[in-house]
């Protein structure tokens, strides 16, 4: 069934409230961590404290008896799992406690399991584990490192020749730390099975992955496996990996018959979910005197752990965004013995972005051209330059344009340390920003009752973000309905499969199968009409449904309601299932479009003592289609947020000597807290995007790229001081 | 699960009688150093003896000094008019820490007897922390030190004594009751702490049931100035990197008198008399409040991720003296 362009604008787009807003300010939404069952144990992780060798001796016989302890489970007596399939993102990180190999700190050894989890938690502080500690390979720079290609290098024209032809050229060597997601929500699980059928509550952003996973590593039905996740304390793409905690306790449970919950820790999410690996990037950049690019190179190392390799996407972005006809990339990753690295909000995109438009403002110093002007010289606004096709969609010109003159760009002195307050340096920087597309496959299916009612059903999750409300706006527009006479059920594998939230795909994906679902609901609907039926004989794509009533779409008052429709049929309910179809010939012609931004950011600084205050940030996006205005906001000041901690604060530190976490802890790590954040201006420019039905591109991530580069180039526009690694500390401001 | 007792008395006298009976027993009052301690399986006591409810809450105001129960919450502290208008380098620096939830639970007694925040000695699973298992080495020496101290430390523990308020009470030389086995005595904050250098595992001159039952502000005198700057990496909710505390007292274009304590800096609050003396009856000359900052640094003890901190200690001591030497605007 062709796809039409649906109407959409009644409370698409609309900033209406969060539709589980008051679930949650209630304390009534479910978290993962609040599952209580019948029997249910609680298990704690026991992680090692070395980070390379074997382990020669756990004994357990004394912690059993503890009191209320259980059972204590290692590579001793953990159940062999098979091996984990390849499933979004790859396989599991690795699979627990099937060995004796310690491959990094903080790894896990064991699971207590208890009554109770400060019985669990007093044994597992008890137990005495012995290894055969190795020297671990720690530094980046060990000659003995595994080298391996994370991405196919990317290359066209010829660099050297777009080097030797610049007037102007610049290179320099970038760098970013490891971060840590850290959601607000602990991560954990309860896992209970029946038979071979085992249940699910955790806090995974994909429930099919898990699905997936989960049987084949136990060897039972897919069918059998219900991941159920209706609601999410975050994620930031910790919750995309199949993560050793979820198979721990799902094995624990089975062994002993009793359904387990396991919650990691605060210190245990720096070590136990993943994190953002730390890079080193070298850009070099050629440029004609008038600014045109001559050539760019980009080339990215990112650190991984021994087992499970870094997400990449370093330099994804960088054949994309300027028209340059010679570009190459080269994407490397180390296996060290460090913790599983794995997506955080705009992975790689924000390293990238950071190498890249850190030297894009350096050329801009260079050429003596203002960076606005250097970067609206260079964009590739028409098709793609790494292939030719026209963009489905690139608003990126009057993101920078929107943006410039919100901010005042204008009246920017360009000269270094030439805007003061007093004792305070004002600098003011930009960048600019874009993000892969990327269109996972969903499922939905729309059912209507006769009481006029509609359900929206999907196995999607809702990170916090807004799934629930903006796929809710959508059905009402394409069903003609109130949203709240629109369930949207999601968080359940059991509901027709989803893709994960990652990736800024999420809200798209759904919305172009609940599109291809309607559109099937209305073909299901109209087969129901009789001959005797006003309706009869038209063709589904001239129908659509309006206030509880099946319409012809040129004449709305033929109509026929849905509650005599499906009684004529002794019926009680129609649905129609849908999913993210192809392209159609026009789209798959196109280059499909990510979201672009531009960030304009002022910073003050006090150079006696090194303070650096974020003053202003106007953030413009263009995100295609934004279904909700209030949320799409949100999602852009939290991105915001995020930007700035990766800019000025986080940084998760590691021993050098032993490998440990240094400081894995809300007090030791450092994010953005309110009084480091100003006020944010939020623009959506654009147009719907030509690719899909729903015109969507997703925005969750692409409002954190760009932050960090503009607030380093403010920093350099204050200072006459280019800093090139993150995060920029009060130690190298002080002048 | 271990088990410790907890006893809850309402008398000064059994509450210290009941710590001195038992080695393993140790006073609880806001909880929010120990109970994370206890949390993380650093600190293991037997018996908690909650003194909450000891009659130790208030503010008596004198005519020259503050007398403050030692359960006095910071924020009780912080909000009382007297401090706004005679100490207020003592308000700003008990706004400036922890957070209000903490500042709400957080009392004035146990902010002094406040643990040091460095993540080797948090962490159990490290060995080597001389300050929790004497004679163990020193962790932080070797691997990730930025919260750690440069004053008073040396290669066996470069702890941190992370308190804000205690910073300006060393400067205008507060001191505390304390009530014990062998009676009441007053101990100035000057003598209160034990540097990390003069021995890692001691932090301070109290005797196990030794209970601080009130601490005793003297207020500054009229014409007195007071500011204190904390310099730290987010704005707010996190520890010093260094702060500067100073209470001076200007004839014309002259520093009559000064007082000056710095924090983030020292294994303990650290009094920098050598500073005050190279500036007492000398003209406000951004030279020489440099210098006077170099001299109270001059003994620094660094490893790698803390030696940034000399040179920011100087610029933070420097900018609030300019700040304070200002003409009143």
């Amino acid at each position: 069934m062709t796809a039409t362009k649906p109407e959409l604008g009644t409370w698409v787009g609309k900033g209406i409230d969060r539709v589980d807003g008051p679930h949650k300010v209630t304390g009534t939404a479910p978290y993962a961590s609040d599952v209580t069952l019948p029997g249910m144990l609680h298990a704690v992780v026991v992680t090692s404290t070395v980070a390379a060798g074997t382990i020669t001796k756990i004994d357990t016989s004394a912690l059993l008896t503890l009191p209320g302890v259980r059972a204590v489970f290692t590579h001793e007596n953990f159940p062999r799992l098979n091996h984990s399939p390849d499933v979004l993102f790859g396989e599991a990180p690795t699979t627990p406690m099937q060995d004796n190999r310690i491959t990094f700190h903080g790894q896990e050894v064991a699971l207590v399991v208890a009554d109770t989890v400060q019985e669990a938690t007093e044994a597992a502080r008890l137990i005495e584990v012995t290894y055969a500690a190795e020297t671990p390979l720690l530094d980046p720079a060990d000659g003995r490192l595994e080298t391996l290609p994370l991405s196919p290098d990317t290359s066209r024209g010829d660099t050297e020749a777009g080097w030797a032809a610049a007037d102007v050229r610049v290179g320099a060597t970038y760098r970013t730390p490891e971060n840590t997601n850290n959601p607000l929500g602990l991560m954990g699980c309860v896992a209970a099975w029946d038979g071979d059928h085992l249940e699910i509550h955790d806090t995974t952003q994909g429930t099919i992955a898990l699905r997936k996973t989960l049987a084949v590593m136990f060897g039972v039905p897919e069918s059998g496996v219900r991941v159920r996740v209706p609601y999410l304390g975050g994620g930031f793409g910790a919750g995309l990996n199949q993560w050793p905690y979820k198979l721990l306790a799902a094995g624990a449970a089975r062994e002993l018959g009793r359904p387990v919950k396991v919650m990691l820790t605060r210190p245990q999410m720096f070590r136990l979910v993943g994190h953002r690996p730390d890079t080193e990037q070298q850009v070099r950049l050629g440029a004609a005197r008038d600014g045109t690019l001559t050539m760019i190179e980009h080339r990215a190392t990112s650190l991984s752990s021994i087992d499970f390799l870094a997400v990449g996407l370093i330099t994804s972005g960088t054949p994309h965004l300027y028209t340059c006809p010679n570009v190459a990339t080269v994407e490397r990753t180390v296996r060290l013995n460090r913790r599983y690295p794995t997506s955080m909000r705009a992975p790689g995109e924000a390293e990238g972005n950071w190498a890249v438009e850190t030297a894009m403002d350096e050329l801009a110093h260079e050429l003596g051209m203002d960076p606005l002007e250097l970067r609206l010289r260079n964009f590739a606004t028409a098709v793609d330059p790494a292939d030719g096709k026209p963009w489905s969609s690139n608003a990126v010109v009057e993101c920078c344009k929107v943006g410039a003159e919100l901010f005042g760009w204008s009246r920017r002195d360009p000269r270094p340390s030439s805007m003061r307050e007093g004792d305070l340096l004002i600098g003011w920087g930009m960048a600019a920003a874009g993000f892969f597309a990327y269109l996972p496959m969903s499922q939905a299916r729309v059912t209507v009752y006769a009481d006029g009612t509609a359900a929206v059903r999907s196995a999607a999750t809702d990170l916090g973000t807004g799934t629930y409300t903006v796929i809710t706006q959508l059905a009402a527009d394409l069903l003609g309905l109130h949203p709240q006479q629109v369930d949207f059920q999601l968080g359940d594998s059991d509901l027709p499969a989803s893709a994960q939230s990652g990736g800024s795909g999420l809200a798209s994906s759904v919305s172009n199968a609940v599109i291809d679902a309607v559109a099937h609901l209305q073909g299901a609907l109209l087969d129901l009409a009789g001959p005797d039926s006003p309706l009869h004989g038209q063709r589904p794509e001239d129908v659509m449904c309006r206030d509880g009533a099946l319409c012809r779409r040129d004449d709305p008052s033929v109509r026929v309601p849905i509650a005599d429709l499906l009684a004529g049929q002794n019926l009680v309910e129609a649905s129609g299932d849908g999913r993210v179809r192809p392209p159609d010939p026009e789209a798959a012609a196109m280059a499909q479009a990510g979201a672009y931004g531009a960030r304009f950011v002022e910073v003050a600084i006090d150079p006696m003592i090194g303070r650096l205050r974020v003053r202003r940030v106007v953030s413009v996006t263009d995100g295609g289609r934004i279904l909700n205005q209030k949320l799409a906001r949100s999602q852009i000041i939290g991105a915001t947020v995020g930007g700035i901690g990766q800019a000025l604060f986080e940084d998760t530190l590691t021993d050098p000597g032993t490998g440990r976490v240094a400081n894995g802890t809300f007090g030791d790590y450092l994010v953005a807290v309110n009084a480091d954040v100003p006020d944010v201006e939020v623009v959506f420019v654009g147009e719907p995007d030509r690719y899909t039905p729903a015109g969507t591109k997703g925005i969750g991530e692409i409002g954190l790229v760009g932050v960090a580069a503009a607030i380093g180039n403010a920093v350099h526009h204050a200072t006459g001081r280019r800093l090139r690694d993150l995060p920029i500390t009060i130690d190298q401001l002080m002048m | 699960m271990r088990a410790f007792v907890y006893d809850r008395p309402t008398a000064v006298g059994e509450a210290v009688a009941a710590v001195a009976a038992d080695p393993q027993a140790a006073f609880l009052a806001g909880g929010t150093t120990q109970l994370d301690l206890m949390k993380d399986g650093v600190w293991t006591p037997d018996r908690l003896v909650d003194i909450t409810r000891l009659p130790l809450r208030g503010i008596l105001v004198e005519s020259q000094q503050l007398k403050v129960g030692a359960l006095t919450t910071m924020e009780q502290l912080a909000a009382e008019p007297v401090v706004a208008q005679r100490l207020a380098f003592v308000r700003e620096a008990l706004l400036h820490g922890a957070s209000v939830q903490l500042r709400n639970m957080a009392t004035i007694g146990g902010n002094l007897l406040q643990r040091t925040r460095c993540r080797y000695f948090r962490d159990p699973s490290v060995s080597a922390c001389n300050r929790r298992s004497p004679d163990s080495g020193c962790a932080a020496v070797d691997n990730v030190a930025r919260m750690h101290a440069v004053l008073g430390v040396d290669e066996r523990c470069i702890a941190l004594h992370a308190s804000d308020v205690a910073v300006p009470l060393i400067a205008v030389e507060a001191s505390v009751l304390v009530d014990g086995p062998s009676g009441q005595r007053r101990i100035p904050l000057t003598e209160f702490w034990v540097r990390a250098d003069e021995g890692p595992s001691i932090e301070n001159v109290l005797g196990h049931g030794d209970l601080i039952t009130e601490i005793d502000i003297p207020l500054l005198p009229a014409g007195w100035r007071s500011g204190y700057l904390k310099v730290r990496d987010r704005a707010s909710y996190e520890f010093a990197l260094t702060s500067a505390a100073v209470a001076l007292q200007m004839d014309g274009d002259m520093i009559a008198d000064i007082r000056i304590a710095l924090g983030g800096v020292g294994s303990v609050p650290w009094r920098a008399r050598e500073a005050e003396d190279m500036l007492r009856g000398t003209h406000v000359d951004p030279v020489r409040f440099e210098q006077a900052g170099r001299a109270t640094m001059a003994s620094a003890f660094t490893v790698p991720g803390t030696a940034f901190k000399v040179d920011l200690a100087v610029r933070t001591l420097s900018r609030q003296l300019l700040t304070m030497t200002e003409a009143p605007r």
